[in-house]
């Protein structure tokens, strides 16, 4: 059966490299018969992979042990649901799902087009079905998941797809289980998310290989892949926020971000996708920045490309890479062809890039626009820096300096800042040209708001410098986006009547790029709370206590009551009971756990006792204890405001549907589209 | 004599609060923490002292309370693990030779990059057709937010229709 | 200016009659093209990144070590460098207290020491990453007698490229290390035999 997962991978690779040359053939000789086959070859690739998946998952249900990949993350007493997710849990298998989804988008941009833009297609087919074709190459040559194991004459174990001559097939008993970190439900969501992203970011690069090849440049493909950048967008985002939940919730250490290079390596490419989907706004409205706009999603793409690189080469060492393979040296064969292969494209396609970019005025929306991509770039070339530092140290001077969360919080961290006053500036500024008279008006409320807040969180309680500076920017963002709603519902008012929440609905309707993603900005709002709680005001304790003891931190007041040990599939729990209460009145019980797993007994795993607030998270961990529990020691956190963070993911969510809502097509759609204020 | 006796207990009273903190307390795991979290370890990738559990980093904050308890400031603390361990235990590159260039680099990126952007903003300004120069407040007679409310009322009635 | 024909562009692309390259590339293509090429390169660097010193039968690298007090192991000064040793044999070995596989070999380190010190080898202990009243209360409980001394800033370590503890060098009189590095505790057996290799004549 197994066998037949690798014939289908080796059939996609040859339908791929036959849809690359068909397609572009196609194009170039005006073969529609070509072109169509080349098209038809992506719904069969997109099949075959497909098949090959379920195969890989099947032989994960059923426990098919001479599988080394099978073996390596599984184990019988593994929970069906970790079965699953183990698909994604390895170098082999994450390969095998990331070609999945690529295949996936890849068969959905084709039949979603399918009636559209028939000069584009041959290349953005040839372009996706290129990309299949690597990683299925990689996947067949670098790391198969559909290799077995067998033991030659000297008892030595070999892992290959065919039997090598001299080895008996090797068939463990039972495998060597999944990595405890994976075992718990974010690792279920957060690879899948984060693919669904990095992926995703294909579809609008393939275009923008398209609209140079056929000299398109204008807004048609702008504006068709405006939604498929939106949605990888969101992925990628919530992708990110699903891992620092996950390192929140699973890690114990009170924090959600240790800039890991595997955490910088999927920060780094969301940073030049966010300047994208903003500067395909200035192209539509203005028809400039056509050539920023094909380099800036050629560089997200890439950098997702260079990030799975880092991942997975061995080249950066962290807490959660892949472990060395020769995935490395694929990827970066891959890598430096696509790059150069792009330049030469440009550079090709140079007298039609030729856009005479103008500006009315300095001050204008375009220009924060603007200053906004340099920030993005600038973020993700300081995090790269930081990310390369210790390699690149231990290879020009034989010495690994290390860099670590403090580096990139002093760097990043101002920066970020600057970002998000500037998220606050934009929509005060008019497009085009700002006159300054208008400019009180605009500004006033705003900046009354950020300075306001002073006195209201000194009121509450604030006494951090950096807070206040972090929550008059949040004030003066939002009051922005709270002025800009206001004034649009009044206007709607003025002119039709209505009442204010029809009057608001409709404006959302017809406006729903701009409000919906200024509801995006709102949540990255929350998420900007949550790290400035997090950040400055966190409070923590730790302490050994017996039975009966308490400890307190912030005023929350911690009795240890009892540990209890259960047993679950596959581990051991340990829980220690404790009751929370608050300035004296009793607010509930904590569980903190200690789980240990039966084949990784040297990597306990815990299991943080959190109760979340609206204002702050009470955090508590077991750190250790002795004996059946007469002591333990736990590390107690108050995190005020993360909560806020997980919101503004959801918000984000609402926002990219309001967005990206379809408004239906034709002319009255196209109208709309064109008078829409953004 | 009353005065006697109140000086004799003023120099015990005062005695006992000067001798009171030599009799250095084991430092409690809060105030080690709050040391520790400002350290990284020096054997795993990331990991802060407070949160690791490798018998290095617990021999290492066992080292921290021996220190307080001595009446080691934090600076004179870190300054020691820097001493044994180097810059790897504060999680960052400190200012000399190629370090530098870990904080530099941004830095003189960052500038480079927003002096290019000015002079781009710049250039694009001038090569408008219309005006020489960038638009003067006086060049247009009605205030351009007026202007827009009315432009966006007329396309919202025209979409209306 | 330049002037370049017409560049063959990727495979995927024909060329097309009504393109032509300018006769000058603009500014940023220069800059993207030079950026492209530098990323190759650090990607290449990154990947053909020299294997770690393998420090085998090659001339080793000096070192300097203050050593503890109590554990000058007889040596008259406070430090100790590898040129000092010239002309004795030398078993430089890596070491923690928080180490476990360390502990395994102590003793027969301390006792291949009492035993080849007449013979002109001298034993070095290097204490890597290690605080040092734990330091100290290693060594006394496996009753070392032979030169120690902390690594501080993880100088030596870093030049002898330890990537963990223990590690064991044998160095010849000459200041050659002999054989590769021993990566684990050590053997009575094998520290006899590799000892012989590098006891003067």
């Amino acid at each position: 059966m197994t066998d037949l997962g690798y014939v289908a991978l080796v059939l996609g690779l040859v339908l791929s490299l036959y849809g690359v040359l068909a397609s572009i053939l196609g194009a170039r000789r005006n073969l529609p018969e070509l072109v169509a086959s080349g098209r038809n070859a992506v719904y069969v690739v997109g099949g075959l992979v497909l098949l090959a998946t379920l195969l890989l998952w099947h032989a994960l249900l059923t426990d098919q042990f001479q599988l080394e990949y099978v073996a390596t993350h599984t184990e019988r007493s593994l929970p069906t649901f970790f079965k699953i997710s183990a698909l994604w849990g390895g170098q082999a298998g994450s390969l095998l799902f990331w070609t999945l989804v690529l295949a996936g988008y890849a068969v959905a941009a084709t039949w979603f087009f399918r009636s559209q833009q028939p000069s584009f297609k041959p290349y953005v087919n040839a372009t996706l079905l290129l990309t299949i074709a690597f990683f299925l190459a990689v996947v067949l040559f670098a790391a198969n998941p559909f290799a077995r194991l067998w033991r030659d004459a000297a008892g030595e174990v070999v892992t290959a797809v065919f039997r090598p001559a001299g080895t008996v097939p090797l068939i463990p008993a039972d495998g060597q289980g999944l990595n405890p970190q994976l075992q718990n439900y974010w690792m279920v969501f957060h690879p899948v998310a984060l693919y669904l992203g990095f992926v995703g970011l294909t579809v609008p690069f393939a275009f923008a290989v398209a609209a140079l090849v056929t000299g398109q440049l204008g807004n048609t493909w702008i504006k068709l892949i405006r939604k498929w950048t939106l949605v990888p967008w969101l992925f990628l985002s919530l992708g990110i926020l699903l891992g620092s939940q996950w390192a929140y919730i699973e890690l114990g250490w009170g924090g959600y971000w240790a800039w890991d290079a595997v955490e910088n390596a999927s920060l780094i490419p969301w940073l030049p996708a966010t300047a994208f989907i903003h500067s395909i706004v200035i192209q539509e409205k203005r028809g400039m920045l056509k050539v920023w706009n094909v380099v800036l999603i050629w560089l997200a793409w890439e950098l997702t490309l260079f990030g799975t690189f880092l991942t997975r080469s061995g080249v950066v060492q962290s807490v959660h890479a892949f472990a060395l393979s020769p995935v490395g040296p694929m990827f970066f064969a891959f890598i430096a062809i696509t790059m150069l292969g792009f330049l030469a494209l440009l550079i090709w396609r140079l007298p039609l890039l030729r856009s005479e970019n103008q500006l009315d005025a300095v001050l204008s929306r375009e220009t924060t626009f603007l200053t906004q991509n340099v920030i993005f770039l600038l973020i993700a070339f300081a995090t790269l820096v930081g990310t390369l530092f210790a390699p690149l140290s231990e290879l020009l001077l034989g010495d690994k300096i290390v860099v670590s969360a403090p580096y990139f919080q002093r760097v990043n961290g101002p920066i970020f800042l600057a970002l998000l006053v500037l998220m606050g500036i934009a929509p005060l500024l008019a497009w085009r040209r700002s006159a300054p008279e208008t400019l009180l008006r605009n500004f006033g409320l705003p900046l009354a708001a950020g300075v306001l807040s002073v006195p209201l969180t000194w009121l509450l309680g604030n006494r951090n410098a950096a807070g206040f500076v972090g929550f008059a920017a949040l004030a003066f963002v939002l009051a922005g986006v709270v002025q800009e709603y206001g004034r649009g519902v009044r206007t709607r008012r003025h002119a039709t009547g209505e009442g204010w929440g029809v009057a608001l609905v409709n404006l959302v309707r017809r406006n729903g790029r701009r409000y919906g993603g200024y509801i995006v900005h709102i949540g990255m709002l929350l998420i900007a709370l949550g790290i400035i709680g997090n950040e400055f005001y966190q409070s923590e304790g730790q302490a050994n206590l017996r039975r009966g003891e308490s400890i307190t931190v912030a005023n929350y007041t911690l009795t240890y009551r009892d540990l209890a040990a259960s047993r679950g599939p596959n581990y051991d729990e340990y829980s220690a009971r404790l009751e929370l209460s608050r300035a004296g009145r009793p607010a509930g019980e904590l569980l903190a756990k200690k789980v240990l797993y039966d084949k990784n007994p040297d990597q306990p795993m815990t299991e943080v006792g959190l109760r979340p607030g609206p204002v702050e998270d009470v955090y508590v961990v077991l750190a250790g204890f002795e004996g059946s529990g007469e002591t333990a020691s736990f590390k107690v956190y108050v995190n005020p405001l993360m909560s806020w963070m997980w919101v503004g993911g959801l918000v984000m969510i609402l926002g990219v549907l309001v967005a990206a809502w379809p408004r239906g097509t034709g002319a009255a759609a196209e109208a709309r589209g064109r008078s829409a204020r953004y | 004599m009353p005065k006697r006796m109140a000086l004799l207990l003023a120099i015990i009273i005062l005695a006992s609060i000067l001798v009171a903190p030599a009799l250095a307390q084991t430092p409690t795991p809060n105030e080690v923490n709050a040391i520790a979290k400002e350290l990284w370890c020096p054997l795993c990738n990331g990991v802060r002292l407070d949160n690791c559990e490798l018998q290095a980093c617990i021999q290492m904050r066992e080292v921290i309370a021996q220190k307080l308890a001595a009446g080691e400031s934090k600076e004179q603390i870190k300054a020691y693990f820097v001493q044994q361990y180097g810059d790897v235990v504060l999680g960052m590159p400190t200012g000399q030779g190629f370090n530098l260039v870990a904080w530099g680099l941004p830095a003189l990126v960052g500038v480079a990059a927003l002096g290019l952007l000015a002079y781009v903003v710049r250039l694009w300004v001038r090569r408008r057709p219309a005006a020489g120069q960038i638009a003067t407040p006086g060049a247009r007679p009605v205030s351009t937010s007026a202007e827009e409310y009315l432009k966006r009322v007329d396309e919202e009635l025209k979409n209306d229709q | 200016m330049i002037n370049e024909p017409i560049r063959n562009p990727a495979a995927r692309d024909a060329s097309s009659p009504k393109s032509a390259i300018p006769n000058r590339l603009p500014g940023w293509a220069i800059v993207l093209g030079i950026g492209v090429l530098f990323i190759t390169a650090l990607m290449g660097l990154l990947l053909l990144k020299p294997p770690q010193k393998s420090l085998c039968d090659e001339p080793a690298p000096d070192w300097s070590l203050t050593l503890f007090d109590d554990y000058r192991g007889g040596w008259p000064g406070d430090t100790i460098n590898l040129t000092d040793l010239r002309g004795k044999g030398v078993v430089l070995n890596f070491w923690a207290s928080w180490c476990k596989p360390c502990e395994e070999e102590a003793a027969a380190l301390e006792a291949a020491w009492r035993q080849y010190r007449d013979q002109g080898i001298v034993f070095v202990g290097v204490d890597y990453l290690d605080q040092e009243p734990a330091a100290k209360r290693y060594l006394a409980r496996f009753d070392i007698t032979y030169p120690n001394g902390p690594d501080l800033a993880g100088r030596i370590s870093k030049r002898y490229a330890i990537r963990g503890v223990p590690e064991t060098f044998f160095i010849n009189p000459e200041g050659k290390l002999v054989g590769c590095r021993k990566i684990g505790p050590l053997s009575e057996e094998e520290l006899r035999q590799r000892i012989a290799e590098i006891v003067p004549k």
